[in-house]
């Protein structure tokens, strides 16, 4: 071992240097962090996508999503009888229970659920933390695009779906004539 | 120690010496210099520790039983959890096994990409120890480093997965899905940013005098005990127990790459963080050289799985090297959408046993500067 002290003044020097650096941190509340499209803070809802499957709140390792619904008539003009839609009544995620795993995006056929980077929505009380269909719906407008996929890799499935609607073939789920 | 007065211990009596009773002190499970709720229960006379016995069951989730109640996409979540600082490799674990037992071949580009996130995520959970340990024994200072470092590492993870800490990006035949463009390279860069910057804490901390005063000489771990306890990871390492799982018995494409193992031999405190320091500096070369290779990798990053998966009747037995030691996860398939058993071997919870050995003899100042250099993560106790 050399001089003693030298372990302290090797840890005052870099204490010097790094005064003399601007500072690392930045001011929260004034200033808003940088965040990545793909960062999980809430799961924001488009309810018109929603054909309430179930499979959302059925794969949820936690269950914190609650979902109801009723069947209303659609009357299809022409049709030999009316057809059966069901319409969403309530879509409540508790984030008190969430664990911001994303199974949920994932496992839904329909696009219904995706995540937003959105993260300011503590609440002083863990009841208020069950939100709603309006306040999900309200989050997708805080939803950002998708990155794109690194060129080396397989293109996001968003761009080429949309690429095979460009390119004239029928969409994932092709406007079924009606029975 | 050169420069260091020997320290003498001075009995001095007064009076007829009374016999003094043993006094047994808990520390926790709620306790400032404990992490987490990790207790112990201490036998003192006076100042110095006569026995110790760990008590760990406060943070039991029941993970294992969980997991016998949820399919494999879903047990990847609960597993990222019980280490928190180590999700990615927790998750890997549970994707190799499922992955083994399935016959499931994963396409290079999420091996490699694993590989990358693996060890970035090493270095994450080692600047976490190397911040958080000096902080315990009164060096304020390095953590703040630590964590700017933790910080540029960790957007890039974030990035990838949109996770800072529960990343689940891995899914049972590879990753949940692509990296967006550019990010191999600003993840180099950030790799690059630290490896400069973290001469910064190495500096601050690694010979210190203050820090060698507390932590040189004391918590001696031999190699045999260390064994005996089935240490591993840095503890063990520290102790010249020359086992690395990336280098023994390679999982993923670790056979291609050539890992330095960081051993010491004198099994101290002062080894342990040493060991953990240059295993930071060895995981971001070998997180840029997976990157590197990934940029040579084209192709998909998943396989196509059924909608429902079911690892066939039968079981395995898949370990990996996580940061803070060997992580095995036996898993026992009935040919159901969920396992019929996963049983953690996880690498804190041998590690602590380890302390009833270490602790007796020892001063109470001492415990803190072991109990903290003993690197574990209580949800990785107690499951």
């Amino acid at each position: 071992m050399g001089v003693p002290g030298e372990g302290l003044a090797k840890g005052l020097a870099v204490t010097l240097k790094t005064m003399t650096r601007r500072s690392h941190t930045h001011q929260y509340p004034d200033q808003a962090p940088d965040l990545p499209p793909r960062s999980r803070g809430v799961i924001a809802l488009l309810a018109e996508n929603c054909t309430v499957c179930m499979l959302c709140a059925r794969e949820c390792p936690d269950w914190c999503i609650y979902i109801d619904s009723h069947k209303e008539e659609v009357v299809v003009p022409g049709a030999a009888r009316a057809r059966q839609r069901n319409v969403l009544d309530r879509f409540d995620i508790d984030f008190s229970l969430c664990m911001y795993c994303g199974i949920c995006i994932e496992a839904c056929p329909f696009d219904a659920l995706y995540w937003s980077p959105e993260f300011e929505y503590a609440e002083y009380d863990i009841k208020n933390l069950l939100h709603d269909k309006d306040q999900l719906g309200e989050w997708m407008a805080t939803v950002p695009p998708p990155p794109a996929h690194d060129p080396n890799g397989e293109p996001a499935k968003e761009e080429t779906a949309a690429a095979k609607r460009a390119g004239g073939e029928s969409p994932g789920r092709a406007p079924r004539a009606p029975r | 120690m050169a420069g260091m007065p020997d320290l003498r211990e001075v009995t001095v009596g007064t009076g007829a010496g009374l016999d003094t009773a043993d006094m047994v002190l808990n520390i926790g499970p709620q306790h400032p210099s404990t992490h987490g709720v990790l207790r112990l229960r201490l036998v003192l006379d006076g100042e110095r520790v006569i026995s110790c016995e760990p008590i760990v069951g406060y943070m039991h989730r029941g993970a294992e039983k969980l997991f016998e109640v949820r399919d494999y996409r879903q047990i990847i979540v609960l597993a990222n959890r019980h280490d928190w600082l180590s999700a990615f490799s927790n998750e890997l674990g549970v994707a190799l096994a499922v992955e083994r037992l399935m016959g499931i071949e994963v396409p290079d580009r999420a091996v490699w990409l694993r590989m990358a996130l693996a060890e970035l995520n090493r270095v994450l959970n080692h600047l976490m120890f190397l911040g958080s340990y000096p902080l315990e024994i009164g060096a304020i200072t390095p953590v703040f480093y630590a964590f700017r470092e933790r910080e540029t590492l960790q957007a890039v993870m974030e990035e990838a997965s949109g996770g800072r800490m529960h990343y689940m990006f891995n899914r049972v035949g590879g990753l949940k899905e692509e990296v967006p463009a550019g990010w191999t390279r600003r993840a180099r860069e950030a790799i690059g940013e630290v490896r400069r910057r973290l001469p910064d804490l190495d500096n601050l901390i690694r010979r210190n005098e203050i820090f060698l005063a507390r932590t040189v000489g004391v918590g001696v771990l031999t190699a045999s005990q260390a064994a005996a306890y089935g240490a591993s990871g840095p503890v063990g390492r520290a102790s010249g127990l020359d086992f690395d799982l990336r280098r023994d018995d390679p999982y993923l494409a670790y056979g291609e790459l050539s890992v330095p193992v960081v051993t010491r031999t004198a099994g101290d405190c002062h080894s342990r963080f040493e060991v953990l320091l240059d295993q930071v500096y060895v995981s971001l070369d070998l997180a840029q050289e997976c990157l590197d290779r990934v940029d040579r990798l084209t192709g998909p990053v998943n396989v196509r799985l059924p909608k429902v998966v079911k690892a066939p009747e039968g079981h395995t037995y898949a370990w990996t090297e996580n940061p803070l030691g060997i992580n095995g996860y036996y898993l026992v398939s009935r040919g159901e959408k969920t396992p019929w058993r996963m049983k953690l071997r996880t690498a804190s919870y041998a590690n602590v046993q380890a302390l009833t050995t270490l602790l007796p003899g020892c001063l109470v100042p001492d415990l803190i500067a072991i109990l903290g250099s003993m690197f574990f993560v209580v949800g990785d106790i107690d499951k």
